[in-house]
């Protein structure tokens, strides 16, 4: 039974969107995931508008003092097990807007983070690998069977380095609390 | 009768001569002093000779010992700062609500910003800040240190006594029709609309005091993050003021990259109202097939500036990155697919059963209305009221390139929404005419890091309307003061006005044709 709930939960997982404060610009792209380019319903992906039926809740934004308990309140309202995912600079830490008086910066002062997408604001790429890593990290998937003796394609020195400088989506465990913690100090590396 | 003939300076002059101060040419056409409320004096004045006489912004200042409140009015040919000062010990002054009611919200916002009483005024409390924000703390007064304001702890949770025959719907601040958290309480008798009360600041991050603790150059960025949707526009707005204290003249080729810049943003802009709308009505073909229209607009401004959402083009003294003319075939092509596509979003619009009956008679709202309430940009101009800055005061390359000036005049949803589908074409038109004369040269030239003291206004086209920025300088390299009056702000009266007799169910097409941006309106 557990893994069927968990079956269910990874390939149809239901997200809110809630907005604590941002610019727009990271809305308008979660916005752009559900349009024909590049359209997440394909990983079931859902947008649901009520709190009472999300399993994850994409949070964007700096957090102002007016949404920072309205935020709270939205999160409480969520059936357990949920997931939390800071979109964006301002989410992840207060991003330009730190530090300003109405701002109280950064959702994990509020909430528990499960996964930190950073960027400003992230491409709908960036957005789609976070929630797909955030899955993963639910239900592992299991190793396929290598093939033998295949040797990796070794990329030219310039891509290997471009490669390397694409920005790491962090996913903390599901079981947020305590691994919390580590998930924030890789960030600030 | 023409009213571009009317010189509203000389009507002051003559009316008011001997008891204000006319300074010429500064913050816009002309600044006029004004001292003991001689500032209604002269706004009635200018209301009675110009009937096209409306508000652009109210920006209140702290000048030491007293508060100076700026009006910034527009009339069909001039733009024009009323300037009145008050005693930061008793900062009281007559409304001007009476006069010009569109100015309701903007003198809101100074008293809630910097604690100007004015007095008249119908509405009182907080409108931008926090409901537990202390009494008496005004963040934009210089000597308040903002960031160590204590919030007060919520009052404990009492239910109040409700009346029963009153039904209030509220929408907001989470909800699935508002992107944005926004609250608005709607009254309703059975299914018609009585009243509209608004309460917006759940998305002021105090843009305008953190611009004066950062350098011109990093505030460029700041502002930007005012929007992602029109933040071109923005940076657009700042840069253009910091330019005129400067006195900089930016080379003609920034100039037409600028104008690539700002209309690649109302392109996108428009086509993400038009899908919004779309899914307002329950029609979310309509709204997939705008936004799919709208990525290869998203790739254009990648590949003009690197960036999907934050162009970041724009910096003092010209823009940050030339065009490469590799790429102008890239963006023809783009745009010539784009216009392909408008004939059968036009078709939609004149002969769709559902858009017509969701649409069309939905949220009137009258020229006079229009111009008492001083809209901006689409709204106005669907209503008949005839102001796009682009022509009225050319900025940039604007005056070099041929276009036309949207106007419809029914007023409703539809019309708004048709000035946006034909103005995405004349944006098309506007580009392909830039980038075909780009002039050679450079595309900036260097500018000192500290700005001399002086003040400037700008005002630009943006997507949603007349965007406006006041800039001041005091010789050091962060700026005194940066005032944002934004066109959302200035749309939300009209919203107010048309909802009320109307169908609950008109409310969010009706909404949704300003073309909302609370991250805007709140700063």
């Amino acid at each position: 039974m557990p893994n069927t709930v968990t079956w269910a939960r990874v390939k149809s997982p239901w997200v809110l969107h809630f907005n604590s404060g941002a610019c727009n610009g990271c809305d308008i792209e979660i916005v752009a995931l559900l349009t024909p380019k590049y359209d997440v319903e394909r990983f079931g992906i859902k947008l649901e508008p009520s709190p009472r039926h999300a399993d994850v809740l994409l949070v964007t934004g700096c957090v102002t003092q007016q949404c920072a308990e309205r935020l709270k309140r939205v999160y409480d309202q969520m059936p357990q097990p949920k997931f939390v995912v800071a979109i964006g600079a301002c989410a992840c830490s207060g991003g330009v807007f730190e530090g300003n008086y109405n701002v109280v910066g950064g959702v994990d002062k509020i909430l528990p983070v499960n996964a930190y997408i950073p960027g400003c604001p992230p491409r709908p790429e960036a957005i789609i690998d976070g929630v797909v890593k955030l899955l993963n990290a639910l239900d592992p998937p299991k190793p396929k069977k290598q093939p033998k003796q295949e040797k990796q394609p070794q990329l030219p020195k310039e891509e290997a380095k471009l490669v390397a400088a694409q920005p790491e989506v962090i996913v903390a465990s599901p079981e947020a609390k305590p691994v919390i913690e580590e998930a924030k100090s890789d960030v600030k590396q | 009768m023409s009213n571009n003939e009317i010189d509203i300076v000389s009507v002051i002059e003559s009316k008011l001569k001997e008891k204000v101060q006319i300074q010429l040419g500064q913050l816009g056409t002309a600044t006029i002093n004004t001292s003991n409320g001689l500032h209604r004096d002269v706004l009635q004045d200018m209301v009675e000779a110009d009937q096209k006489t409306a508000i652009t912004a109210i920006t209140g200042l702290d000048l030491g010992a007293n508060l100076g409140v700026l009006y910034h009015i527009r009339t069909s040919n001039a733009f024009i700062t009323i300037r009145a000062e008050v005693p930061k010990d008793n900062p009281r002054i007559q409304t001007i609500t009476d006069i010009i009611p569109g100015a309701v919200f903007h003198e809101l916002e100074v008293s809630d910003l910097l604690g100007v009483v004015f007095e008249g005024n119908s509405l009182s409390g907080h409108f931008v800040l926090s409901e537990y924000w202390p009494e008496g703390v005004y963040p934009l007064r210089k000597d308040v240190k903002a960031n160590e304001v204590k919030l007060n702890p919520p009052p404990p949770d009492v239910s109040q006594p409700e009346d029963k025959s009153i039904v209030k719907i509220i929408i907001g601040p989470q909800h699935p029709a508002l992107l944005e958290p926004e609250k608005f309480a709607v009254t309703v008798e059975g299914e018609t609309v009585t009243k509209v009360e608004p309460r917006i600041g759940y998305v002021h991050r105090g843009i305008e005091k953190a611009s004066e603790s950062r350098t011109y150059i990093q505030d460029v960025y700041l502002v930007e993050r005012i929007c992602g949707i029109c933040n071109a526009c923005h940076a657009y707005g700042f840069v253009a003021a910091v330019e005129k204290i400067l006195k900089t003249e930016v080379p003609p080729r920034a100039k037409y990259l600028r104008v690539v810049a700002l209309e690649l943003n109302r392109l996108h802009s428009h086509l993400l109202t038009l899908g919004h709308a779309g899914l307002e009505i329950g029609y979310e073909t309509l709204f997939q097939y705008f936004w799919r229209d709208r990525e290869p607009i998203m790739d254009l401004i990648e590949l003009t500036s690197g960036n999907r959402v934050y162009a970041s083009l724009m910096t003092i003294g010209g823009v940050r990155r030339d065009l490469k003319d590799t790429d102008l075939p890239k963006i023809k092509t783009t745009l010539m697919q784009l216009r392909k596509k408008l004939p059968f979003y036009r078709q939609l619009y004149e002969h769709e059963p559902s858009i017509q009956a969701r649409m069309k008679n939905v949220g009137v709202l009258k020229r006079e209305d229009a111009i008492k309430l001083s809209v901006v940009g689409p709204v106005a101009r669907g209503s008949g009221y005839d102001i796009d800055v682009r022509k009225d005061e050319p900025y940039e390359a604007y005056d070099e390139i041929p276009f036309k000036k949207i106007v419809y005049t029914s007023g409703d949803t539809w019309a708004r929404m048709n000035v946006r589908m034909d103005e995405v074409e004349e944006s098309i038109n506007i580009i392909e005419y830039a980038i075909d004369h780009l002039p050679t040269g450079p595309f900036r030239v260097d500018v000192p890091r500290n700005v001399v003291a002086g003040e400037a206004v700008s005002r630009n086209e943006a997507p949603r309307g007349e965007l406006f920025y006041y800039v001041k300088s005091n010789g050091t390299a962060y700026p005194e003061r940066v005032k944002v009056r934004t066109p959302t702000f200035a749309n939300i009266p009209s919203f107010l006005k048309t909802a009320i007799g109307e169908n609950i169910a008109d409310v969010p097409p009706n909404f949704v044709s300003l073309d909302p941006c609370f991250s805007c309106t709140d700063r």
